[in-house]
Formats: C-alpha cells, structure tokens, sequence
C-alpha cells in the first residue's frame, strides 16, 4: 500500500507527492519516526526550540499517522544569559 | 555506439590507433543481465574482471540488521578491481540496477593489457586512482553534507561521468535509479529522500521528466552541492 508523509520541520513544509509503499501498518510507523531525526540533522543546525511534524496520508488521502519531535533549550542561569553577550 | 570504455580511458592516456583496436577486440564478446542480478556476492572467489557496457552497476554491502548500503555506482565504461583476481574474496557485492551488458575479462587478458599495452596500462592505473578518489569524496559527502546537498552532489558527479561516455548531454542523462537505491546511497530513509527530491524540484535544482534527470543550470546545482569534479581527474594524469 502506497502511504504519503507530509513533513514540517518547523525551517520547511513539503507535502509528499511521490510516496513509498509499506507492506504493514508497523513500517508506516517506523518510516515516519525513522525520517524524524534524519531530518534534524539536516536542518536543525543551529539550537533553538522547534518541532517538527510528520502526518501520514493513506492512498485515499486520509491521514492515518503523526510522529513529531521537539527540540527545547534553555540556559539555566542568569550568568549563561550575560555568556550570550 | 562508441566503445565506452575508449572513452573513458582517453582521458586516462594517449591511446594510439592500435591500443583502440585492442579496446574494441576486448568488447566484441559481452552478456547481458537482467536487472536486479548479483554479478557477484560477498566471499565469492573473484575470477574475472568485469567491464559495464550498458547499464547501471552498483557495488553494495548487506548489513547485520539487513540493510543494504551502495559504496559506488559503475556506469558504461567502468571497469571494476583490475587486479582483484590477487584477492581471494570478495570483501563486498556487486549487482545490477537496470538490465546491463557486461564484459568478462580474463586475468591473463588483464595480463596482456598491462604488459603489452603501456598506453592502456597507464590508463587502467589511472582508472583505479579516480576510483579511490571517487570512494574518498563520496566519504566526505556523506560523512559531512546533510542529504539536499549529497543527492546534488551524486547528480553532478552522475552528469559527468556521463557524459565522458556520451550518455548525458550538457545538463541531462536518463537516471534509471530508484527512490530505494538512493536511499541506500545516502544512508537516509526512502522518505527522507523524497522529501528531498521534491525540496530540490521547488527550488528549481532540478526537474524530472519520464525517467530523465534535468539540471536547468548545472552551475547553480554544483555550488549548492559543493561539487568540484576535480577528483574525476578528467584532465587526464
């Protein structure tokens, strides 16, 4: 079966025109979480707070997955806030 | 069609009148494959050389986990491990990614090239340094590049490896490639690869058309993807 990944990665949306195909339901799964931390070593380059999503489309166009990730940073003290200067 | 392996060793050495009629002797008697076939596996006694003449070859590795990972592409032309009759095994495959012509070569025929054939000789030597070139950029690309820029970067190396054979013209070849071979290429997953493709479609790096690769300007898609073809050594040793 032919499943679509629409992914935004915060920097970049892409609406998937090609797709792949997927014998089971446990792949579609595992692909949509695989190309998460693929893509954020792509285009997450520089620290900042961001998530990125991805939403599955089934042949008929319904969404039927979603996996995100989050990248959340922060300094802990006021001193790495002077650091910054 | 030209012998595809003169083409390529020209750029290697001088060859003379009687070095291309070696060439052209050494193409008369090739097979055809079929498309997806080990031309070799792993731990196999290697035994003859293969030349590609038509279609796309890649040299592959089976994971523990069962993945595969594609270490090179061998297009028309190419010639692989001259001298691996001196190994006893194979440390890595090699199958076919579209239906292919390809030539075995005896060792002693090897033998008779390099010891009777200076011109040919060096030109061989010269096709098995940009080889270990190519193998070294291709570290680099991946070790380094994130994907947009490695897939640019495979398609301008493809563009001119190409077109030293006259399968491609100035900014087009047919690319007989899947989303799964290139996947295994890059070392990212097949959803990721299209996610690339289809960012480097909507910034205009490249287009598609029934199976052919276009770069609308090969300049732009070269300083995008970092590419310096110098490592091709098509300027000759």
């Amino acid at each position: 079966m032919r499943y679509y990944f629409d992914i935004d990665s915060g920097r970049r949306a892409t609406r998937d025109q090609i797709g792949s195909e997927f014998a089971r339901p446990e792949d579609v799964r595992a692909a949509a979480i695989r190309v998460l931390p693929d893509i954020a070593r792509d285009e997450w380059p520089d620290g900042d707070c961001r998530v990125m999503i991805v939403k599955v489309r089934d042949h008929k166009g319904s969404y039927v997955f979603q996996a995100s990730l989050s990248l959340v940073s922060n300094w802990l003290d006021a001193v790495g806030e002077d650091d910054l200067l | 069609m030209g012998n595809p392996l003169t083409m390529k060793l020209g750029h290697g050495s001088k060859l003379t009148s009687d070095d291309r009629q070696r060439l052209d002797a050494l193409i008369e008697t090739s097979s055809r494959i079929e498309a997806y076939q080990d031309l070799i596996r792993e731990h196999d006694p290697p035994g003859h050389v293969r030349l590609i003449l038509e279609g796309f070859v890649c040299r592959y590795k089976i994971l523990e986990n069962g993945r595969r990972s594609i270490i090179a592409y061998l297009v028309p032309g190419d010639i692989c491990d001259l001298h691996v009759a001196i190994l006893r095994r194979m440390d890595h495959a090699m199958c076919t990614l579209t239906p292919c012509k390809v030539v075995f070569i005896s060792p002693e025929t090897i033998e008779d090239l390099t010891t009777n054939y200076p011109r040919i000789a060096r030109a061989l030597w010269w096709a098995t340094l940009v080889d270990a070139a190519t193998l070294r950029e291709w570290l680099v690309n991946l070790g380094q590049r994130p994907s947009d820029q490695r897939l640019g970067h495979l398609f301008c190396e493809l563009l001119m490896r190409l077109q030293t054979v006259e399968l491609a013209d100035e900014n087009s070849y047919h690319l007989p490639l899947t989303q799964e071979a290139l996947a295994d290429t890059l070392g990212i997953s097949t959803v990721h690869v299209n996610r690339v493709l289809q960012q480097l479609r909507e910034d205009g790096l490249v287009v598609f058309r029934d199976h052919r690769l276009i770069i609308p300007n090969v300049k732009q898609l070269k300083e995008f993807a970092g590419f310096d073809g110098n490592y091709l050594h098509l300027d000759g040793g």
